[in-house]
């Protein structure tokens, strides 16, 4: 019956995001479509997280889609929308290639080999003038569907529900349990006939996938790019900040920190034209200082606190409960 | 043909070698207890023919195949399976999600599959409260929670180090009980490492002995146990 | 054996490749050093905060950028050299990292590493952010006649000034060296970071060590922040790059190996001049540096495996 519940409500979700452009004017969809993209990102970062592998990086792959799409257009003459696909599969063959050589590190130093990488992306970007503009970047003749508000909204939707029925997937397959025990104990793992690179390795490929298909989707409505804007680092930061806020490990912790932030930020933004951004800073201190699981593990805590001994959840629905205090 | 053999086993580490070329092998239905001082090498035994540890030489063999360098979640998959001295749960899955990981990847089997392997498994352990986190466990349920995995891999052959420990007399009691049942039911080979000589008497059939990580002796405990060698090592380590 | 001759090897191939550099382009190396000064005596206190702590503060570069700004604001409305502001500047920096151990940092030492990982980084933002609201992202410069000086040999002539920044890394390290290896008080520290469970055992007060060493970090980094005023101008992310270089520096010595973290900086120095006596290859220069990490990170990850 809850998940059901879960379900007609996700149903819903979904039929008034799709219907948002219907009653929405130009302004708030501008802002709707910048919190889908961070929210996909967020998203994104987590699902790899739940390997306990932690990305400095989504900025890197983002930019690197964003690219692959921007100039597969421009010097390749493909088609806009078919160019989404083709960054979307360059990224995942570049984390394909790569993967097999840093998902041998572990802790601080995948997570700075990470960083690292995006910055060698953003240096070539920069440097390659004849091919991709350099410093001064690149520009569209048209931004995709001639810029119609509506499409562009709907096209950073469908970006969104890709990535958020990929993370969808990862919680009710078995890649749950796998990528769960590898977070936990990888020396359980694999005397329990866990492949951990090969797990790594598809939840690498995936989130770098989505992260390049969103910076495609982005540069394609934006209609230019620059080395500063494709690897922005707020495209690592607000998607990090958003996730850990809302809660880690799950697809709706990200998505509701990624609402909360995104509007904040907008709003912010207005207010503060230089250094709004500390306020993602000081969430991140705060969240990691106290409270580590994030908005919905305080919701949580607050109902077994509230709902006494019988606690609530079953064994048929192990995804919603999962998260407790390490 | 043995279940599980080795020859000439050796591993050092830079300098010490904690291994030393062991050879033995271990037969189907048989419980064998694998005894020694602290530090004798025992658990690093287990760790190179699990796969955990690669050996610096030597040959392991599982039926008569050669898996001396196979990585450990592929020996887990072909029927070799373990559980630690210190105990590993994995925090963030449910007792039963923990069972099923073993089902899953080991067996391949579908999750609706290992839930229902899982099931069974912890009933017969008597393993109750599935749903809960392993938080909540008490050391006995983790350490059951821990054999019921190994043995959702379905294993042929499976190593339990040190399961008694930090039990009370009674838990160990019915802890024994319980290996001598699921090795007699699933025909497996058993190698008990335990620190307890009244569960190595009552449970295996052979005992072998390692000392700085030689094997010294071999056969029945009663046997074994007054071999001079054995009387030696186990003083010379008191003393 | 082997390893010794390995050295030799390594240390003759250096000096060749040295010697060729110097007879072709000397400021190449020149310069490599004066950077790879710059370098290593930022990336030092870091290495002591993540042998001895075990934190990899990614907010290391942001308490540069508080202590230039600190310095830059002591000389505008004094008037006075950041040599004399060196010394305030220090203590202010210290007070700072001291009371950022003790409200974050000190919180997560038992978390996992995640945490503090994802701490530092939300640290690091917090302060550039604040500085970005402070001081907008303006870039702000003091000059000094001295920094010019330069010198002539023959047909040669290059600026000196900059290898102060070596004399301040080769400080350091004999410094700390000395400290760790001959006081009480250091080899306490180095016992801490060794195994604090046992030091604690001995009598140390890990919690006290783990303020104290955070403190002389972020001390030796705003000796630097106030030097860095003289050579470069100051904005909120001024520090932020040398964040990343010094963590691959120490990742590239080996934690807990001072004296290694110079090397690593004479190595990153000079394949960087190199690079940019290349006119078409000047704008590569930034990649080598990142190039040089993740093989670094890389061979250490393959290596530690055999091992």
């Amino acid at each position: 019956m809850k998940i059901r519940g879960a379900y007609i409500a996700a149903a819903v979700a979904a039929a008034i995001m799709i219907a948002f452009p219907a009653f929405l004017g130009a302004y708030p969809l501008n802002v709707a479509r910048s919190v889908m993209t961070y929210m996909a990102l967020a998203v994104s970062w987590d699902m790899l997280l739940r390997s306990g592998q932690i990305s400095f990086g989504i900025a890197g792959l983002f930019g690197l889609g964003s690219y692959a799409s921007i100039l597969a257009v421009l010097r390749g003459g493909m088609d806009p929308l078919l160019s989404i696909a083709f960054a979307a599969l360059v990224a995942g063959l570049v984390a394909f290639a790569l993967g097999f050589a840093i998902l041998r590190l572990r802790a601080m130093y995948f997570s700075i080999t990470t960083l690292a990488l995006m910055e060698i992306f953003r240096i070539i970007m920069h440097n390659l003038h004849d091919f991709s503009g350099g410093p001064e970047g690149v520009v569209l003749p048209e931004v995709i569907f001639g810029g119609d508000a509506s499409a562009l909204y709907w096209l950073c939707l469908g970006g969104l529900a890709v990535t958020i029925g990929a993370s969808w997937y990862f919680e009710r397959s078995k890649l749950r349990l796998a990528l769960t025990a590898i977070r936990n104990d990888e020396t359980s793992a694999r005397s329990n006939g866990i492949d951990i690179f090969k797990y790594l390795l598809v939840a690498f490929v995936v989130t770098s996938t989505l992260q390049g298909m969103m910076g495609a989707i982005q540069v394609q409505s934006y209609g230019f790019t620059t080395p500063d804007t494709a690897f922005d680092a707020n495209f690592t930061l607000l998607p990090l900040a958003m996730a850990l806020l809302g809660g880690i490990h799950s697809t709706i912790g990200p998505m509701a920190g990624a609402v909360l932030l995104g509007i904040a930020s907008e709003w912010l933004k207005l207010k503060i034209p230089y250094g709004h951004l500390v306020v993602y800073g000081v969430i991140i201190i705060i969240v990691i200082l106290f409270m580590p699981n994030g908005l919905f593990g305080l919701a949580r805590k607050a109902i077994r606190k509230a709902g006494g001994a019988g606690s609530p959840g079953s064994a048929s629905n192990g995804s919603d409960a999962e998260e407790g205090a390490r | 043909m043995s279940k599980l053999s080795t020859t000439g086993l050796t591993k050092a580490f830079s300098g010490l070698v904690a291994v030393n070329d062991v050879s033995f092998a271990m037969e189907e239905g048989e419980i064998l207890g694998i005894i020694g001082p602290n530090g004798a090498g025992k658990t690093t035994f287990i760790h190179l023919v699990s796969g955990i540890l690669m050996p610096s030489s030597g040959r392991i063999e599982f039926k008569g195949r050669d898996v001396t360098y196979l990585p450990a979640h592929e020996r887990s998959r072909l029927g070799i399976a373990r559980t630690y001295q210190l105990i590993h749960p994995l925090e963030n899955l449910k007792v039963l999600e923990n069972v099923m990981v073993g089902a899953v990847f080991s067996r391949g089997k579908s999750l609706r599959e290992a839930r229902l392997s899982a099931e069974g498994i912890c009933d017969e352990l008597g393993l109750g409260g599935l749903d809960r986190d392993t938080a909540q466990l008490s050391i006995l349920e983790i350490k059951k929670m821990e054999i019921a995995r190994a043995l959702a891999n379905e294993p042929e052959v499976l190593f339990l180090d040190e399961v008694m420990a930090g039990l009370n007399s009674d838990e160990t009691k019915q802890m024994i009980e319980t290996v001598r049942r699921i090795a007699g039911e699933r025909r497996m080979a058993v190698g008990v490492v335990e620190h307890v000589m009244g569960v190595i008497r009552e449970l295996t059939q052979r005992v072998i002995v390692l000392e700085a990580g030689e094997l010294i002796a071999e056969g029945p405990y009663e046997k074994v146990s007054k071999d001079p060698r054995v009387i030696e090592a186990y003083l010379g380590g008191a003393a | 054996m082997v390893n010794k001759r390995k050295t030799t090897l390594v240390v003759a191939l250096i000096a060749a490749a040295a010697v060729i550099i110097l007879a072709w382009r000397p400021t190449v190396l020149i310069y490599g050093l004066q950077a790879a000064g710059l370098y290593a005596s930022i990336a030092v206190p870091m290495g002591l905060i993540l042998g001895i702590v075990h934190i990899v503060n990614l907010a290391h570069g942001e308490f540069l950028m508080v202590a230039a700004y600190a310095t830059y604001l002591l000389c505008k409305s004094l008037g006075i050299d950041p040599y004399l502001a060196l010394l305030p500047v220090t203590a202010v920096t210290a007070g700072l990292g001291f009371v950022v151990y003790k409200l974050t940092i000190r919180q997560t030492l038992k978390a996992p590493e995640l945490n503090q990982l994802i701490l530092t980084f939300g640290l690091g933002i917090s302060m550039t952010q604040i500085a970005n609201l402070l001081f907008t992202s303006q870039t702000r410069k003091l000059s000094f006649d001295y920094v010019s000086a330069s010198i002539d040999i023959g047909e040669l002539s290059f600026g000196v000034y900059n290898f102060v920044f070596l004399g301040a890394a080769l400080l350091m390290v004999v410094g700390l060296r000395w400290y760790l290896t001959r006081t009480t008080a250091g080899k306490a520290a180095v016992a801490v970071g060794q195994n604090p469970r046992g030091a604690a055992i001995v009598g140390i007060d890990v919690d006290r060590t783990y303020g104290f060493v955070f403190a002389m970090a972020t001390a030796l980094v705003g000796m630097m922040g106030a030097m860095l005023i003289t050579r470069s101008a100051v904005f909120p992310t001024v520090g932020s790059p040398y964040t990343m270089k010094s963590f691959c520096l120490v990742a590239m010595a080996g934690i807990g190996n001072i004296p290694g973290i110079l090397g690593a900086s004479i190595l990153l120095g000079v394949s960087e001049n190199l690079l940019k006596a290349f006119r078409g290859l000047r704008g590569w220069a930034d990649i080598v540096f990142f190039v040089l990490i993740i093989t670094v990170i890389l061979g250490r990850s393959i290596r530690g495996k055999k091992a």
